[in-house]
């Protein structure tokens, strides 16, 4: 019950921040964003024919007008249809978002485990050889741009010059299988891109972690290692852990996928997104931004009632 | 050392070197001393002299690295703890020899109750259930004064107070019975009124227990209360280690009676100045050839300077001191 009253209460206190953030995007995307009227007109318009697409469009209204149709699309998920390929902007989002997940969701997943477990050698060996190794690597890994791993993995594993495993592009998915070959590359460049990062990350709070005093008191009272390291260690490092990973989630969704679906050639959210502002698509635009302010007021809120589970500290007030 | 009986802890030219940045640090050099059953002995000196890392060696708790045991020899109940492996020394830790630490607050585990962190050292070492465990635990807190044992121990460390969660240290401590009890300044961070509670509890159960106490403190008042013998270490060696009525009627190290003079205390004639020991304690990384201490020592001489005195008997009754030039003592008896 406590928590349901909290989940109500911090929901509601999201409500400013949402409207926050679409007042700014939808300030910014009608002022600086791309004007309609003049795709629609033929060549030297008059006047009046200039104020009546603008009617059309609803560019006449006052911006509070405007704005709050704008929030009220949000509340209903009806966008209307896309610009430039009349598709329902509901019906685009929903066939594009589950390719985006299952594109995104391994690497990140796996960029994550991987991270941690490296991160746990690193630290479990600290200053020795291996954590030097580790460390280093993960700079490396760290400075390579995106786009030179997507391309040189793309050519390593996916072209005739390299391996040629793995198709290019695209996303025909019709099994498993094709499901399998067509993620491994976007995968393994997500991972190599995350994991230094990662690695790094989980790495410095682990070893806080390891040389607190609660630490020392359970080997004092001879607590084997995995013990100590689920429950001494890991508990109480997951106050970082989880808001590291719970607030990266809508980032991964929206823009991660964004330059690894162009650079695949995969119908994901990112690549409407990334359309969409190339070609000034205000209807798909307006939603991606949206619902991106929604799901960080989502991830916030998780991460606060999974802070409350872990650490018995943090009250639900 | 005192031969009447086998010692229960007994340590040997212990050495404990931390490498760090600027080269090896002898954190604890040439450390022997013995603890008897039953025993109380009081390990004193100001902050960094060893005394610590010394309590923590023999848990084999150094942390690691930076820091090692780089020589000497630990034996517990006749058996050499330096060495052992971490397996076979988890079985030691927590029921053979306990320890409890100077910052209740950070001690405990945060996120896990009292009862669980308690229970957990109770089945580990004495194999029980989980509800004898539990009933064991809370029979412990009963026994260190905690009021309402069966509520509390369903509490998270934040819900308790500093003297509280020092009291479920101890309780924990001793939930194995164990022959050795490490207090690290176990009072430290207490109010006075809290400190001579836990002393109390301390002392009495070690008598209930019978169970020797290495009590590692900077406070003299401490040790003239609780402790029968007393070593005094200054950088990261032993200067004197003395019967306690000897060390405080009679210091023999100029060190052991700086210190002493140096507390302050109700006196008949007030005093202009606190007396106070002249000079810093050397760097660890640069220290001198002879006596630690000789820079700061009101009987140094070039003897000092250049050699550095061995630790050695003083006396009939299993004294030892290290200075060239010590004070008479009680029975004004040569230095040996």
């Amino acid at each position: 019950m406590e928590i349901l009253q909290y989940t109500v209460r911090k929901l509601i206190s999201g409500i400013p921040l949402v409207l926050g953030v679409t007042l700014i995007s939808f300030l910014l995307m009608v002022y600086f964003g791309p004007d309609k009227t003049y795709e629609l007109l033929g060549k030297n318009p008059t006047a009046q024919e200039i104020a009546e697409v603008r009617t059309q469009l609803g560019y006449d209204q006052p911006f509070l007008v405007r704005y709050v149709d704008y929030l009220r699309e949000l509340v209903t998920l009806e966008f209307g249809n896309s610009d430039s390929t009349g598709e329902d902007v509901a019906s685009l989002l929903a066939r594009t978002i589950p390719i985006s997940l299952a594109l995104t969701g391994p690497g990140f997943v796996l960029g994550n485990l991987l991270g941690v477990l490296l991160a746990l050698f690193a630290a479990f060996y600290r200053s020795t050889w291996v954590d030097k190794a580790i460390m280093a690597s993960a700079v490396v890994g760290m400075s390579i741009s995106f786009l030179i791993v997507i391309i040189a993995f793309q050519i390593i594993f996916a072209s005739s010059y390299g391996l040629g495993w793995f198709p290019v592009r695209g996303w025909s998915v019709h099994s498993f299988g094709d499901y399998l070959s067509y993620v491994a590359v976007p995968t393994m460049a997500m991972v190599f891109v995350a994991l230094g990062y990662n690695t790094r990350f989980y790495r410095s709070v682990l070893v806080e972690e390891m040389t607190r005093d609660h630490v020392r008191t359970a080997r004092a009272f001879g607590v084997p290692p995995a013990k100590l390291f689920y429950k001494n260690i890991l508990k109480n490092s997951m106050i970082p852990i989880i808001t590291r990973v719970v607030f990266s989630i809508p980032l991964v969704i929206i823009s991660g996928s964004l330059l690894i679906e162009s650079y695949f050639g995969i119908p994901g959210v990112g690549k409407i997104t990334y359309d969409a502002i190339i070609s000034g698509d205000q209807p798909v635009l307006k939603a991606v931004v949206g619902l991106t302010a929604i799901l960080f007021v989502l991830a916030q809120l998780l991460t606060d009632i999974l802070y409350r589970a872990v650490d018995p500290r943090i009250s639900l007030k | 050392m005192q031969a009447d009986t086998q010692p229960l802890l007994s340590v040997r030219d212990l050495v404990i070197e931390f490498t760090t940045e600027n080269g090896v640090v002898r954190a604890a050099d040439g450390i022997s001393f013995d603890v008897h059953e039953n025993e109380t002995l009081g390990i004193v000196g100001e902050s960094g002299c060893g005394k610590t890392v010394t309590g923590l060696s023999i848990l084999g708790l150094i942390p690691s690295p930076p820091g090692r045991v780089a020589g000497g020899s630990i034996r517990f109940m006749g058996r050499e703890l330096v060495g052992l492996p971490d397996s076979e020394m988890r079985n030691i830790r927590g029921r053979d020899i306990s320890m409890i630490f100077q910052e209740p607050m950070t001690a405990l585990n945060p996120v896990f109750t009292v009862g669980n962190q308690m229970t957990d050292v109770l089945r580990r070492h004495r194999g029980l259930t989980r509800r004898q465990a539990r009933d064991a635990a809370i029979e412990m807190l009963a026994k260190v004064g905690i009021p309402v044992p069966a509520k509390r121990i369903d509490e998270y460390p934040h819900q308790l107070s500093g003297g509280m969660r020092q009291r479920v240290m101890i309780a924990m401590a001793l939930s194995c019975d164990p022959k050795l009890l490490i207090a690290d300044e176990p009072t430290t961070a207490l109010d006075v009124t809290t400190q001579a509670q836990v002393l109390e509890q301390i002392a009495g159960l070690q008598s209930e227990f019978k169970m020797a106490v290495v009590l590692i403190t900077h406070d003299l008042g401490i040790v003239a209360e609780t402790c029968r013998r007393a070593i005094v270490m200054y950088c990261g060696r032993i200067v004197e280690n003395a019967a306690i009525e000897r060390l405080f009627e009679a210091p023999r190290h100029p060190y052991a009676k700086g210190l002493l003079e140096s507390i302050p205390r109700l006196r008949r004639e007030r005093l202009d100045e606190l007396p106070i020991i002249p000079g810093r304690v050397p760097n660890l990384l640069h220290l001198p050839p002879g006596c630690r201490f000789a820079a700061r020592c009101p009987r140094a001489d070039a003897l000092c300077r250049e050699q550095s005195p061995a630790l050695v008997p003083a006396g009939p009754h299993g004294d030892f001191i290290a200075c060239h030039h010590p004070h008479p003592g009680q029975q004004a008896e040569p230095a040996a």
